[in-house]
C-alpha cells in the first residue's frame, strides 16, 4: 500500500490519545500502534536497544491523521496513519477482528461494515440509510463522523440479531470466515428491500463470496429474516 | 457393554460453534491478540526464474517503522532436516533465503518487518530486487514429462482392436486454486527456544514436525495452535514456506511477528490443483460394455518437488474393463507445487471418464445412466477386492427418479426455453474412504459434564459439531454438556484434517475414548455398594441423559455427578489411540451420482446452471444437517471447475495474470441454483467403526463432468476443457 496525499493536506501528528467514552485496554494499543512508527523512531520505547545495525533507524513520522468516529455505538477518537482502511483500523488497532479481510481489494465482501449512509461518496446509500460498505477499500481518515456497525455490534447483548439467528438455523456457514460480511450485508440488503425473491437476494448478495458454498442457505437466511419484518 | 441409544448422532443439530461465528467472535489465526506483535510482509520474486544478484534494502530500512529486512543476503542458514511422514513431497522443499536461486515467479526473497502493518506493506514495495532473469517454462504442453507411473491389466491393444466403437478423446484441466477466504497468515513467537505459532493449517501435529525440522529445535519446544480454519479445501495440508518465514522473522527481530499473505501471495505460496491434459483412448462393444481403456495423463509439478494425486484410481476401479492401461506423468515446470484440492485426482479422472461415457452413450444411442449400468462391476475391477459396500445402482435410480431423468431428450440440442438451449446431464462420482491413526483424550468431570480433546481441525466440515455428537451419545450425555476441543498441538495427535478421513479417524478415537470413560463409571457404579447400580452387570448398565441405568428399568440408576462426587472423584480420565482395524481385503469408497439441467444461451454461450441434484452413498450420517451444507457447498465447487475457474499464467515471466479475486472467477451467490443432496440410509462398519466412508471430498466429484453432459444435451456441442467458457462455445 502506498498511497500517500501531498504535504499540505497532511495534518502534524499530534500522538494524542482518543476521548473514547469509555477507555479500554483496545483503544489504548490502537493509539499507541498508530504512533508506533513516531515512537520507534524517537527511540523512546520498544526497545531501542534492540535495534541491530541492520535495523532502521529513519527519523520521520508517516503521515497520521486524527479522526473521530463512533464505531457499534462507541464513539472512538484515533491517530491513524493516513496509509489505514477502515479494515485494519478495526482489526489491527480496535482488536474487532469479526470483519474479515479476505481479498483487500473490494472483491470478496468479507469485510462488509454498515457506514451510515450520509457520506455518498463511500457506498451507495439506500433509502434506510444504511451503507454496504467494504471496508478494505474505504481509507479509515475518510470516516470523520461516520457511523460504523460491525458484526460485532449486530446483537444485543445475548440476544442475537435475527439474521444472525437464521445463519445458525439454516446453517448459512461452513468455515465461518466469510460469514460476518454475509451477515452485515444481508441486514444491509434486507434494509434496503431486496428481498423480493430468491433470484433478487441472489443478484444483491452477490457481493459477498463463500467459497465453502453456502448460497443457498444464506438466501433462505436472508429470506426468513426478511419474511419477519 | 449395551449399545448406546443414539440421540445426536443423526440428528439435523445446528453448529455447536455457530455462535462464535455469526457474533464474529471465532478467533481464526491472525486474530490472536499477541503483546507487542510486530507486522511482516513477504517481497516476492518478480521473475519467474534466475538469480538474485543484490538486494537494496535502503529506501525500505529508511522508511519510519521499518525494523528489518532479511534475506538470501543476511538470512542465517536454517537446518532443515530432513522431515519424514510429512505431507512434504519428494524431492527438495523450497528453502526461504537460503540462496540466490529464483524457481518460479511470486516465490518469497524477501521479509520486511515494520511496527505497523502499513509501514511493513509500504517498506515490502521499497525493497529493489535485482535478478539475472532466465525465461521459465511454466506451460504444460512445452515441460519435458518425467518418467511415467503405470498400471496394466489385460490386453489394451488387442482390445482396442477389436471393439466395435472407438474413441479417441483428449480432454484439458485448467490448473484451479483453493482460494479460501482466509488467506492464509501464522503469527510466531520464541520464548527463548520455544516456538509458539498461530498458523492457518490443516494439519496442526504436521505445522509442529515442519518448524521443528527446519528450525532443529525438539517438536515439544514447538506449538501450533489454530482452533478455527477459514476454508482450505487442501491449501493448508502441509507447512508452507511463509510460515517458516514469519517463525525466522520473530526469531531474527526477538519479538512477536503476524504475517498475512495478500490474496495475490495465496497464487505462488500455498499450492493449487494441477492443470492437466488426459488422453482416453476408449473401445466398447455394440451393446455398450467396454473393453479396453488407454490412458495417458500428463499433469504439472515443479522443478523441485514432485507432486502426485490418486488421479488414476477412477479409470481402474469405476466400471467394468478387461483392458486398462495407464501411463501418469508429472512434468516439472517452473511453478510453485501444487497440492491436493477437494476431491483430489478422482476429481479430474473422474471428469474424463464420466464425459467419455457421456460421449459413447451419444455414439451407442443409449441412455447414459443404462450405459453405466452395463458396465456396473461385481467386485473391483483394480484388484478384485470385494466391495464393503457400492450402491452406485441405487444412486442411479433414485437420482433419476427424484430429478425427472425421464424428461431429458436423448437427442442433443432439441429443448429450447426461449433464447436459452436447455440440456441435462449425469454423472457418477467415487472417493476412496481412507482412515488413519488418530488420538484423543477426554475427561468426565464431577459436574456430569465432558471434555474431550484432539489436535485436529475444523476447516468447515463441522468437526466440532460431529464429535460432539458422537461423543455425547457415547457418553450418553446432552450434547450442551460435551465441550469438543482442537487446534492445538498440546491435544493428542491426529492425521491430516483432510482426505475426508476425519470423522472416520478421530470419530473413531472419539467414540473409543468416550466408550472407556463410560465403562469407567459403570464399573465404578456397580462396584459400589452406595450406588443403586451395585452388583449390576455392566452390560447392563446405559447413561441417558448424565444418568446411568439399568436398561429396560430407568428407575434404577443414579447420575455421573452423584457417583463421582460421592467416590471423591473430581474426574475419570481416558486416552484413546485409533489404528484402522487389518480385516479381509475390501474396496471401500463412498460413491455418487450427480444430475444437472443448464441452461445456455444459444447467441452469447453463457451457461447457466438451472438445477442440481446430487445422490450419495457415504454410509452412516452423523450429523444430517451439517452433511447437508457440505454436499451443496461441494456442488458449488464443481460449477467452479466447470464453468469459472481458471489460473491463467503469462508464459513469458511465469507471473499469474488473474491472482485476484476479481480475475480468478468462483462462484457468487447468483451462479447459483436450489441445489439439492439426498444421502441413502445406511452404514459401512468395514469402513470404520462408527460406519461413515467420508464426504468432503466426493461431493465434488462428478459435479464438473455432469455439467459437461448436460452443455453437450444442451448444444450438440462437446467442450473437453475446464472450464467451460462462453468463448468455446461461441
Amino acid at each position: 500500500m502506498s498511497i500517500e496525499l501531498p504535504e499540505s493536506a497532511v495534518p502534524p501528528p499530534t500522538g494524542a490519545g482518543e476521548s473514547s467514552s469509555t477507555p479500554t485496554r483496545r483503544t489504548f494499543i490502537a493509539t499507541s500502534t498508530a504512533v508506533g512508527g513516531a515512537v520507534v523512531a524517537g527511540g523512546v520505547i520498544g526497545g531501542g536497544s534492540l535495534l541491530g545495525p541492520e535495523e532502521a533507524t529513519a527519523a520521520e513520522a508517516p503521515p497520521s491523521s486524527r479522526v473521530s468516529l463512533t464505531v457499534n455505538g462507541t464513539r472512538r477518537t484515533v491517530t491513524v496513519d493516513n496509509r489505514t482502511s477502515l479494515l485494519d483500523l478495526l482489526r489491527e488497532h480496535f482488536g474487532l477482528t469479526g470483519s474479515k479481510k479476505g481479498c483487500n481489494a473490494g472483491a470478496c465482501g468479507a469485510c462488509t461494515v454498515l457506514v451510515d449512509g450520509e457520506r455518498s461518496e463511500m457506498g451507495v446509500p439506500p433509502a434506510g440509510g444504511w451503507g454496504r460498505v467494504n471496508s478494505c477499500l474505504t481509507l479509515a481518515v475518510r470516516l470523520e463522523g461516520a457511523e460504523v456497525t460491525t458484526i460485532e455490534g449486530l446483537a444485543d447483548g445475548d440476544r442475537l440479531h435475527p439474521l444472525q439467528k437464521a445463519f445458525i438455523d439454516q446453517d448459512a456457514f461452513q468455515c465461518g470466515y466469510c460469514t460476518p460480511g454475509q451477515i452485515v450485508s444481508g441486514v444491509g440488503c434486507i434494509e434496503e428491500g431486496h428481498t423480493g425473491s430468491p433470484e433478487e437476494i441472489r443478484e444483491w448478495m452477490s457481493g459477498n463470496i463463500c467459497r465453502c458454498g453456502c448460497y443457498v442457505k444464506i438466501v433462505r437466511a436472508v429470506q426468513q429474516t426478511a419474511g419477519r419484518k | 457393554m449395551s449399545p448406546q441409544p443414539q440421540a445426536a448422532v443423526g440428528a439435523p443439530l445446528s453448529r455447536v460453534d455457530g455462535r462464535l461465528k455469526v457474533t464474529g467472535e471465532a478467533r481464526y489465526a491472525a486474530e490472536f491478540d499477541v503483546d507487542g506483535v510486530v507486522h511482516a510482509v513477504i517481497v516476492d520474486a518478480s521473475i519467474g526464474r534466475g538469480r538474485i544478484t543484490g538486494v537494496d534494502t535502503d529506501a525500505a530500512l529508511a522508511h519510519p517503522g521499518v525494523l528489518r529486512v532479511i534475506h538470501h543476503g543476511n538470512a542465517p542458514t536454517l537446518p532443515y532436516r530432513d522431515n519424514p511422514g510429512s505431507n512434504n513431497l519428494p524431492g527438495r522443499r523450497l528453502r526461504v533465503f537460503q540462496d540466490d536461486r529464483v524457481l518460479f515467479h511470486g516465490q518469497p526473497v524477501a521479509v520486511v518487518v515494520a511496527t505497523t502493518l502499513e509501514a511493513a506493506q509500504h517498506g515490502a514495495s521499497l525493497v529493489k530486487v535485482g535478478y539475472d532473469a532466465e525465461r521459465p517454462t511454466t506451460d504444460l504442453a512445452e515441460g519435458e514429462p518425467g518418467r511415467p507411473a503405470n498400471y496394466a491389466r489385460g490386453d489394451v491393444e488387442a482390445g482396442l482392436r477389436d471393439a466395435d466403437v472407438r474413441l479417441d478423446l483428449t480432454y484439458r484441466m485448467a490448473r484451479n486454486h483453493h482460494n479460501p477466504m482466509e488467506t492464509h497468515a501464522t503469527i510466531a513467537r520464541w520464548d527463548g527456544n520455544r516456538l509458539t505459532v498461530w498458523d492457518k493449517t490443516q494439519w496442526v501435529p504436521g505445522t509442529q514436525t515442519e518448524l521443528s525440522t527446519v528450525f532443529d529445535v525438539p517438536p515439544d519446544s514447538v506449538r501450533v495452535i489454530n482452533p478455527f480454519v477459514g476454508g482450505a479445501f487442501g491449501s493448508g495440508l502441509r507447512c508452507w514456506p511463509h510460515t517458516v518465514v514469519a517463525a525466522l522473522a520473530a526469531r531474527e527481530t526477538g519479538r512477536p511477528v503476524k504475517l498475512v499473505l495478500t490474496r495475490k501471495q495465496m497464487y505462488y505460496g500455498t499450492g493449487f490443483r494441477p492443470a492437466y491434459e488426459y488422453r482416453l483412448r476408449l473401445g466398447g462393444d455394440r451393446n455398450g460394455r467396454l473393453v479396453a481403456a488407454d490412458h495417458g495423463i500428463d499433469a504439472e509439478t515443479s522443478s523441485y518437488e514432485t507432486f502426485t494425486e490418486a488421479v488414476m484410481s477412477p479409470g481402474q476401479m469405476l466400471y467394468s474393463t478387461p483392458g486398462v492401461r495407464q501411463a501418469y506423468r508429472t512434468v516439472p515446470l517452473d511453478v510453485n507445487s501444487p497440492i491436493w484440492m477437494r476431491g483430489p485426482g478422482a476429481a479430474t479422472g473422474s471428469y474424463v471418464i464420466e464425459s467419455a461415457m457421456d460421449e459413447l452413450a451419444h455414439e451407442l444411442g443409449i441412455d447414459p445412466i443404462e450405459l453405466r449400468r452395463r458396465n456396473e462391476p461385481a467386485q473391483d475391477p483394480s484388484d478384485n477386492a470385494p466391495f464393503s459396500t457400492r450402491r452406485l445402482l441405487e444412486c442411479y435410480t433414485v437420482g433419476a427418479r427424484e430429478f425427472g431423468w425421464d424428461r431429458r431428450k436423448q437427442s442433443p440440442r432439441s429443448t429450447r426455453d426461449g433464447d436459452w438451449l436447455i440440456g441435462m446431464g449425469m454423472a457418477a462420482g467415487v472417493y476412496h474412504t481412507a482412515v488413519a491413526p488418530a488420538r484423543t483424550r477426554a475427561r468426565l468431570n464431577a459436574d456430569g459434564t465432558a471434555v474431550i480433546e484432539s489436535a485436529t481441525s475444523d476447516m468447515g466440515p463441522g468437526t466440532y459439531t460431529s464429535q460432539t455428537q458422537v461423543a455425547a451419545d457415547a457418553l450418553g450425555l446432552a450434547v450442551r454438556a460435551v465441550d469438543f476441543r482442537l487446534g492445538d498441538s498440546r491435544y493428542p495427535q491426529t492425521p491430516p484434517h483432510g482426505g475426508s478421513m476425519t470423522m472416520a479417524s478421530i470419530g473413531s478415537a472419539t467414540l473409543d475414548v468416550c466408550d472407556q470413560l463410560r465403562r469407567q463409571a459403570i464399573e465404578l457404579a456397580v462396584g459400589d455398594e452406595e450406588s443403586p447400580l451395585h452388583g449390576v452387570s455392566p452390560d447392563d448398565v446405559v447413561v441417558r441423559g448424565g444418568r446411568l441405568h439399568v436398561q429396560g428399568n430407568p428407575t434404577r440408576g443414579e447420575t455421573y455427578q452423584r457417583l463421582l462426587t460421592r467416590n471423591d472423584r473430581a474426574r475419570l480420565e481416558a486416552e484413546a489411540s485409533f489404528s484402522p482395524p487389518r480385516g479381509e481385503r475390501r474396496s471401500i469408497s463412498a460413491y455418487s451420482a450427480v444430475f444437472t439441467e443448464v441452461a445456455v444461451d444459444a447467441t452469447l454461450g453463457l451457461v447457466r446452471v438451472r438445477r442440481m441434484l446430487a445422490v450419495y452413498d457415504a454410509g452412516r450420517i452423523i450429523s444430517p444437517k451439517l452433511a447437508d451444507s457440505q454436499a451443496i457447498g461441494g456442488m458449488v465447487g464443481g460449477i467452479g471447475a466447470a464453468l469459472l475457474e481458471h489460473t491463467v499464467t503469462d508464459h513469458r515471466d511465469g507471473r499469474i495474470a488473474n491472482a485476484g479475486l476479481a480475475d480468478y472467477l468462483v462462484p457468487v451467490n447468483a451462479d447459483v441454483p436450489d441445489l439439492r443432496a439426498i444421502y441413502l440410509e445406511g452404514e459401512d462398519y468395514e469402513a470404520d467403526p462408527i460406519g461413515v466412508k467420508g464426504l468432503g471430498e466426493v461431493v465434488i466429484v462428478g459435479v464438473a463432468p455432469a455439467i459437461a453432459n448436460a452443455v453437450f444435451n444442451a448444444t450438440g456441442r462437446r467442450i473437453r476443457e475446464l472450464p467451460i467458457t462462453a468463448e468455446a462455445l461461441l
